[in-house]
């Protein structure tokens, strides 16, 4: 009788290793935070500039809020609402100091190539990528003014922008910024140059007082985005 | 009657402050070696009641089982079917079967204790 129940306790101890193991093992190992202090503060500093952006937001909303319960003629207030928020979503024309950039081709004597009809969309990409970098307001390429949704893509070799062909040399890319100058800097020692001259192409950047830049023309399309309803 | 649940602890709280983990592609061999020990043991505590209880067969069942069991699921990955439900599906069976004779033993056992009382 003795021995049944040593037996029976070996057998239930290694079940319930077995049991406590295979537990341990599924469990998913708890998430654990290995900032440094660094880290730590620049994160807290984000958060910040985050709070920040948020009360300035709010305190705009609230201060059209007042607006709207003091006049009486709500429209109008509501009017200038609507053609400051066409204004940022770029459906305007808009204009002010920036930057001109001029890509234009550049051939060698012994260039072998075939002929170049568009600038490859990766390029334009990188370009527009390091006019963002370096504080870019508002950006168009030719005629096409980029905006939240705007794409740069290639389909039978031409490369579209806003689903528009873009093949006339020289492109002509209008940018606006608070600081022509130090963009145009950036822009003459950019990595970007030095890939396009890769691909044959000079980019020629001149800071200027006013530059008009066109509006974005074709209909915005919204998708992956829905009405809040308040509760 | 207590020292086999005192021996079930024990192992619980080493395995769980032993900090040993097994490594994800062999938790389900480790699984089915869980499944095979408890059919192993009901059906253990079963013949102890019966009183047809031996040593030698529960332990070399014991140890036949698992490793069975996690040799079909090693079986079962390199083939490409799923074998181990096999294993799933015969111990989940024998494991209801052996509890319900365990529970009718136990029941007509204290049936007979209150009518002779």
């Amino acid at each position: 009788m003795k021995d049944k129940m040593i037996i029976f306790t070996c057998v239930t101890t290694i079940i319930g290793f077995m049991i406590a193991i295979q537990f341990q093992t599924t469990n998913e190992p708890e998430y654990r935070d290995t900032r440094n202090i660094h880290e730590l503060r620049q994160a807290l500093a984000m958060e910040k500039d985050r709070q920040k952006q948020l009360n300035v937001e709010m305190e705009k909303q609230i201060d059209l809020l007042y607006q709207l319960q003091q006049t009486e003629d709500v429209e109008s207030v509501m009017g200038d609402t609507i053609d400051e928020l066409r204004e940022r979503a770029g459906l305007t024309e808009i204009n002010g100091q920036g930057v001109i950039i001029d890509i234009s081709l550049v051939f060698d004597e012994d260039y072998l190539g075939g002929p170049i009809r568009s600038i490859p969309p990766y390029l334009l990409r990188m370009l527009v990528n390091e006019l963002n970098i370096n504080g870019a307001k508002e950006i168009a390429i030719g005629h096409q003014r980029l905006i939240s949704t705007s794409s740069i893509r290639e389909a039978n070799g031409v490369t579209l922008i806003n689903s528009a062909r873009v093949t006339q040399f020289p492109l002509r890319v209008r940018v606006l910024s608070d600081d022509p100058e130090s963009l145009h800097h950036a822009i003459m020692s950019s990595q970007s140059r030095e890939f396009f001259s890769y691909e044959n192409f000079s980019i020629n950047s001149t800071p200027i007082n006013y530059v008009s830049l066109p509006a974005f023309e074709k209909p915005v399309r919204v998708r992956h985005m829905e009405i809040i309803k308040e509760e | 009657m207590w020292l086999p649940i005192i021996g079930l602890l024990v192992g619980i709280l080493l395995g769980l402050f032993s900090d040993f983990r097994v490594p994800d592609e062999y938790s389900s061999y480790l699984s089915i070696a869980v499944l095979a020990a408890l059919d192993t043991l009901f059906g253990g505590i079963r013949a102890h009641l019966d009183k047809v209880f031996e040593e030698k067969v529960f332990l070399t069942g014991f140890f036949s089982n698992i490793i069975l069991a996690a040799g079909l699921a090693f079986l079962g990955v390199h083939l490409g079917v799923d074998l181990y439900l096999a294993a799933v599906f015969a111990f989940g069976v024998r494991l209801f079967h052996n509890l319900a004779l365990i529970r009718r033993t136990l029941l007509s056992n204290w049936s007979l204790k209150r009518k002779n009382n």
